[in-house]
């Protein structure tokens, strides 16, 4: 029960608590111990020194082992800037709303803990509509007319796509008729045990509602609007929060509903569906590359990019499967640093339109500098990792039987480089006009300091690529059936 | 029983369908939140037991009492003008609404030959699912948006009535929490939205575009 209470109990525990506790810098200390427990525990989970006995409805796997991990290092990383971000003025009115920020954000851990553990369709899918729930008022910090409008679709969008999740859970009941699973609940082992004998009509219905239903959530085109105006209006912190494990908690439900799957007749046509939601994502992003004045828009279809290259990696199998796997450690500590820099930028400048932001590296050195890493980093530039989990999918999708998506993938990749790049360095180097600000010394903030950690984090795990991490990711293969 | 209790169900969907008064829409959440304990309550006549009892209880109190005052408190604050607004007409709705109803009892029936499930409920449900899209669809007013979700919502539970297996009652409450929390959340949205942009419609949020 240890591990129930420190993944479960104790973040919710702490989330009522600081509900209560009004001064913000005793929230941020607890929430910053819980976040420390969180990933400490993972941590040893993950090496295998400790294994929780968790009760029904939850279990460890190899799979939520590693999705675990990359939740509990985002986490950690968020709550440890947030209170030097909250202590940022906004007006007036959304003054009032901080006092509520630690409590959604305990809350919101609570639920993507939950939803990652659970080993059930069921309680997966209250906990995924959780995560929404205590994500949603916290997209809604500015308190301005665009983040009002951002909560509301992203609630509306989501809350409707995981309806239709459940309608897909409903039909993977169906599909158990006249099998032994028959009558029996929905747990993922014993469904993929008996894979063989679903329904295929009614698996495939259940894939298709699931994919769809939780697209809204991963941001798979085209259900992807929604998270990228939340992610696109959300404070930093909360963004890096969304793009790197919140888009991770849906996309480990649809790898349950496409593990089960893979074990039946109906794989060929989910492998289908999830390679043309991938590309899809990715042209989504090719093309909305090429008119976003928005950086941190630009920031929300790079998300869209990659979790379209991670489900492209699932799809294709083999190789491209590890990759893809990979690929999801290094795009979430990636884009913690991107949306963090991204946020110092709009306090700077006080806006989210490139046009107004002019001359990064002049008034923001340390901010430019390390934006411009990340955005090296984030285009698959070695040694970061991206560049490591990217060849991996490369080479996968070149060894499989669909090698032409090679240069699709390839096209649409080096346009949203070049396009991304022609914005960042905009911001980068371009002086405006009528230039009358001169050059600052920049502060050396709590910010600069989790960025340069999470690029030694970054190029640590990709040069040394740990035994434990590829040893992990062999026995996800293995649980998919995956033959390398 | 169950049946009679789907096409219940179904006919107040066509209520659904000609009303176009936002009131109507509350009335008819509460209808089907009556339906479904109903429904929820035949099982505990076979095998009686006290914790049977905690579902219905929950479903009485979340779909018939809470949720929709909630949606009244919310209509009666914000003074939202009783009637709704369409983007189609109200006659053409009607028709979509009973074709597609036709069309699912269709293809219901015919699914019902190769697998074994219950072809008026699970029709009934998904009919239910389809009128809630239409109604986002369709309605400009964001309040009905949310009454054509929670449609759907309850579409969605006498749909998963159909299908044989049942969930366990500690996730159904969490079910149905989390959609008693999103209605809850989207009130004070609608709240927030009044204030900010002075109107209720799907035409002031198109501020987000690229």
């Amino acid at each position: 029960m240890f591990g129930f209470f420190i993944f479960i109990l104790l973040p919710l525990l702490i989330a009522g608590l600081c509900y209560f506790i009004k001064d913000l810098k005793i929230q941020y200390i607890i929430s910053l111990i819980v976040a420390t427990f969180h990933l400490c525990l993972s941590l040893f989970v993950f090496v295998g020194i400790y294994n929780p006995q968790l009760p029904t409805f939850f279990s460890i796997d190899s799979l939520s082992k590693f999705f675990i991990i990359i939740l509990s290092n985002v986490y950690f990383w968020v709550v440890l800037v947030s209170f030097s971000f909250l202590k940022r003025s906004v007006i007036p009115k959304a003054e009032h709303g901080k006092k509520y920020y630690f409590t959604l954000l305990n809350f919101y851990l609570t639920a993507n803990s939950a939803a990652m553990l659970s080993n059930h369709f069921g309680m997966y899918w209250v906990a995924a509509e959780a995560t929404t729930l205590s994500v949603a008022p916290l997209i809604y910090y500015y308190r301005n007319e665009e983040s009002l409008e951002a909560m509301w679709k992203y609630l509306f969008l989501v809350s409707v796509g995981i309806a239709f999740a459940f309608i897909g859970i409903l039909f993977l009941t169906l599909s158990a008729n006249g099998t032994v699973l028959e009558g029996k609940q929905l747990f993922y082992w014993e469904f993929i045990n008996d894979a063989k004998q679903l329904n295929p009509i009614w698996l495939k219905a259940s894939f298709i509602f699931i994919f769809v239903g939780l697209s809204t959530k991963i941001g798979i085109a085209p259900m992807h609007s929604g998270d990228v105006d939340a992610t696109s209006n959300a404070p930093s912190p909360i963004a890096a929060l969304m793009s790197g494990s919140l888009r991770l908690t849906s996309l480990i439900g649809v790898m349950r509903i496409f593990q089960i799957i893979s074990f039946s007749s109906s794989f060929e046509f989910a492998r289908l569906l999830i390679i043309i939601g991938a590309v899809l994502s990715l042209f989504v992003a090719f093309v909305f590359m090429f008119k976003v004045n928005n950086y941190k828009r630009m920031l929300a279809y790079s998300s869209v990019e990659h979790l379209g290259l991670i489900t492209l990696g699932l799809g294709i199998g083999g190789l491209a499967f590890v990759g893809a796997l990979y690929h999801a450690v290094y795009n979430s500590i990636t884009k913690i640093i991107l949306f963090l820099m991204a946020g110092n930028i709009h306090y700077h400048f006080k806006s989210r339109e490139v046009d107004k932001v002019r001359n990064v590296l002049n008034f923001l050195p340390k901010t430019g500098w390390l934006f411009l890493l990340a955005y090296l980093a984030i285009s698959g530039i070695p040694p970061f990792g991206i560049f490591f989990s990217e060849i991996k999918i490369f080479g996968g999708i070149l060894f499989s039987d669909k090698p032409f998506l090679l240069v699709v993938v390839m096209f649409f990749l080096l346009f949203i480089f070049v396009n991304m790049g022609k914005i960042i360095f905009t911001m980068l180097y371009k002086k405006s006009e009528n230039e009358n600000r001169d050059s600052q010394i920049e502060q050396f903030e709590l910010t600069h300091f989790i960025a340069i950690a999470l690029f030694i984090l970054l190029t640590v795990i990709s040069v040394v690529s740990p035994d434990i991490l590829y040893q992990n990711i062999v026995n996800i293969t293995i649980d998919f059936g995956i033959k390398l | 029983m169950e049946n009679v209790l789907s096409i219940l169900f179904c006919l107040s969907l066509f209520y659904v369908a000609v009303t176009s008064r936002v009131k109507e829409y509350v009335t008819i959440l509460r209808f089907q939140g009556i339906i479904l304990t109903i429904s929820s309550i035949i099982p505990i006549f076979y095998h009686f037991s006290f914790l049977g009892l905690i579902l219905p209880t929950t479903l009485l109190l979340v779909k018939v009492y809470l949720i929709p005052r909630y949606i009244n408190k919310v209509i009666l604050d914000l003074d939202i003008k009783r009637y709704i607004e369409t983007t189609i007409q109200q006659m053409v709705f009607m028709p979509i609404v009973i074709l597609s109803m036709i069309i699912i009892f269709l293809v219901s029936s015919i699914l019902a030959h190769n697998t074994e499930l219950n072809v008026i409920p699970f029709a009934s449900g998904f009919s239910a699912i389809l009128v809630g899209i239409y109604i986002i669809m369709f309605r400009k007013k964001l309040i009905v948006h949310v009454c054509g979700f929670l449609i759907l919502e309850n579409g969605i539970f006498l749909f998963g009535t159909a299908v044989a297996s049942e969930l366990p009652m500690m996730i159904e409450i969490g079910i149905l929490l989390d959609v008693f929390v999103v209605v809850f959340l989207m009130g004070i949205a609608l709240n927030r939205i009044r204030s900010t942009f002075e109107g209720f419609e799907v035409s002031h949020l198109g501020r987000l575009k690229d």
